[in-house]
């Protein structure tokens, strides 16, 4: 799974900044991103991310692959919008069927920069948690959230989550490669099958590993509740340039 | 009149030929909304509706943990084990590309389908944020797609087929499809209803529900055969854990 962004290098200036401080400035300019009216805004910010991420050392390759699913769904979004909506015709092809006939499908002008408009928002908004990601390890995020009042059982069990993860990755890609070397997926009945059973093996190896993980634990002194960072408290400075950027990212998002 | 019926034949087809060309040319995980699609207030509304079950789910985490100190990290666990699950590849013949299961019907058929929302919230969370599978924005929407319709359409199938005394694996195997196609229908409407402007909501729903056909439908088949693989597996080798988990009465795991 080497395009999880914990896997990179977290020691760069934006990791620096306390996560209270980035999840705000992040969660203001998504709020502004996803109510903007025009293309502009969201591709300005779009860009500004994938810069971060490239000073950041991100290879462009990586972040290609983590835009993958995103622009998908950008590309069927723009072409059902240009295709489907909208009334102002702009261009109309003729295609052939199968029956000899031509099919005319028309573009609309008006669809088009509807589905621009979507297809910005998502590129905005994808970019912005991305970078975020990339700049912040997973256990300040979790502080960051329980400072933003997401309840501590929450934040608990997704701790638990997280720290297993890596853990049934392993798991699975060994169980998957046992099953593949003694051909369990060479046809699809077998193959159903096959996954069925390594589906199976993941719980069964969680409801052991949950008993080992809640025995360990409360040997330790676990009573229910597991503490949380408390963070440093937010300096002034950071808080002082954060809100300068929120209010010219307002006054850019409003022209 | 007829011209217009099949013009709207000749979109639909195009719109078909659209769609398998796309899923061809990438991988597809159409379950999750993308960071971004939904704007400001749909994106909220849907926050508004996740969070009364994402509530109870945490009052009942909260109950049952305090009886069991290993229920927190068991629902960490099969929260570990959706994400997991849901990022593992698998092969969808009719698009000739690779799709990811939602996998929201194991943790329902074992855990309950109030649980099984927090469990899905926790994968969709780390998904969002490390992968850039859903987003924060459009969280909401996704807890309702799977975690609230996923897991709890799952739940209500494998019930009322066990009552009807059929077997583990065929009840694993429609909870695992309906819960599917019950997650795709939301994704549909949500979509639609997010991105459609001022053009009227079923048509639009229509061409969506079309455009995921290729790779939504064979999924469901095969997420009802994990399922049911998976049930079955615990049946043989781990009996006592459907029982714990009120799956099996205990007369019935031999």
């Amino acid at each position: 799974m080497e395009i999880f962004s914990e896997h990179f290098n977290k020691d760069n200036f934006l990791s620096k900044i306390d996560v209270k401080v980035k999840l705000l400035v992040v969660l203001s300019l998504l709020v502004m991103v996803l109510s903007c009216t025009k293309i502009f805004f969201p591709i300005l910010i779009a860009m500004g991310c994938f810069l971060l991420c490239l000073k950041m050392k991100i290879a462009p390759r990586v972040l290609l692959l983590r835009m993958a699913q995103p622009l998908f769904f950008a590309l069927v979004i723009l072409l059902l919008k240009l295709f489907f909506s909208g009334k102002d015709t702009m261009f109309s092809i003729s295609l052939p069927t199968s029956d000899f006939s031509l099919l005319t499908l028309t573009g609309h002008r008006d669809g088009l920069i509807e589905g621009l408009k979507i297809t910005s928002r998502i590129l905005g908004g994808v970019s912005l948690v991305m970078a975020f990601g990339f700049a912040t390890p997973f256990a300040e995020i979790l502080a960051g959230l329980s400072w933003l009042r997401l309840p501590k059982q929450f934040i608990e069990i997704t701790m638990f989550a997280y720290r297993y993860i890596f853990m049934f990755l392993e798991d699975a890609h060994t169980i998957y490669n046992a099953q593949k070397n003694r051909l369990g997926y060479s046809g699809m009945r077998k193959g159903m099958k096959s996954f069925g059973t390594l589906a199976g093996s993941l719980v069964i190896r969680g409801f052991d590993q949950s008993q080992k993980t809640s025995e360990a634990m409360i040997q330790r002194g676990y009573t229910g509740d597991m503490p949380m960072i408390d963070g440093r408290p937010l300096r002034f400075g950071e808080v002082f340039f954060a809100a300068i950027f929120v209010f010219f990212a307002g006054a850019v998002w409003m022209i | 009149m007829k011209n217009e019926k099949s013009s709207r034949i000749s979109r639909d087809k195009i719109l078909l030929l659209v769609t398998c060309y796309l899923s061809l040319v990438t991988d597809a995980h159409a379950m999750h909304i993308s960071e971004g699609i939904l704007p400001f207030n749909w994106a909220a509304l849907w926050f508004a509706v996740a969070l009364p079950f994402v509530a109870y789910g945490l009052y009942r985490l909260k109950k049952l943990s305090a009886v069991d100190l290993s229920f927190k990290p068991l629902v960490g666990l099969m929260a570990a084990i959706v994400f997991v699950i849901s990022c593992m590849p698998i092969p969808v013949p009719t698009a000739g590309t690779c799709s990811h299961p939602g996998g929201t019907a194991i943790p329902a058929i074992l855990v309950g389908p109030s649980i099984s929302v927090l469990v899905t919230a926790v994968a969709l969370l780390i998904q969002a944020l490390f992968l850039a599978h859903g987003g924060l924005s459009t969280w909401g929407a996704d807890i309702v797609s799977m975690g609230v319709m996923g897991a709890f359409t799952g739940f209500a199938v494998f019930r009322l087929l066990r009552r009807f005394n059929l077997s583990l694996a065929v009840s694993g195997f429609f909870a695992g499809i309906l819960s599917d196609w019950a997650i795709y229908l939301t994704t549909s409407v949500q979509l639609a209803s997010g991105i459609r402007g001022d053009e009227p909501f079923t048509p639009l729903f229509t061409k969506i529900v079309i455009a995921f056909v290729p790779t939504q439908l064979p999924l469901g088949i095969l997420e009802g055969a994990m399922t049911a693989g998976m049930v079955v597996l615990l049946y043989k080798k781990r009996p006592d854990l459907l029982v714990k988990m009120k799956v099996l009465k205990p007369e019935e795991a031999i």
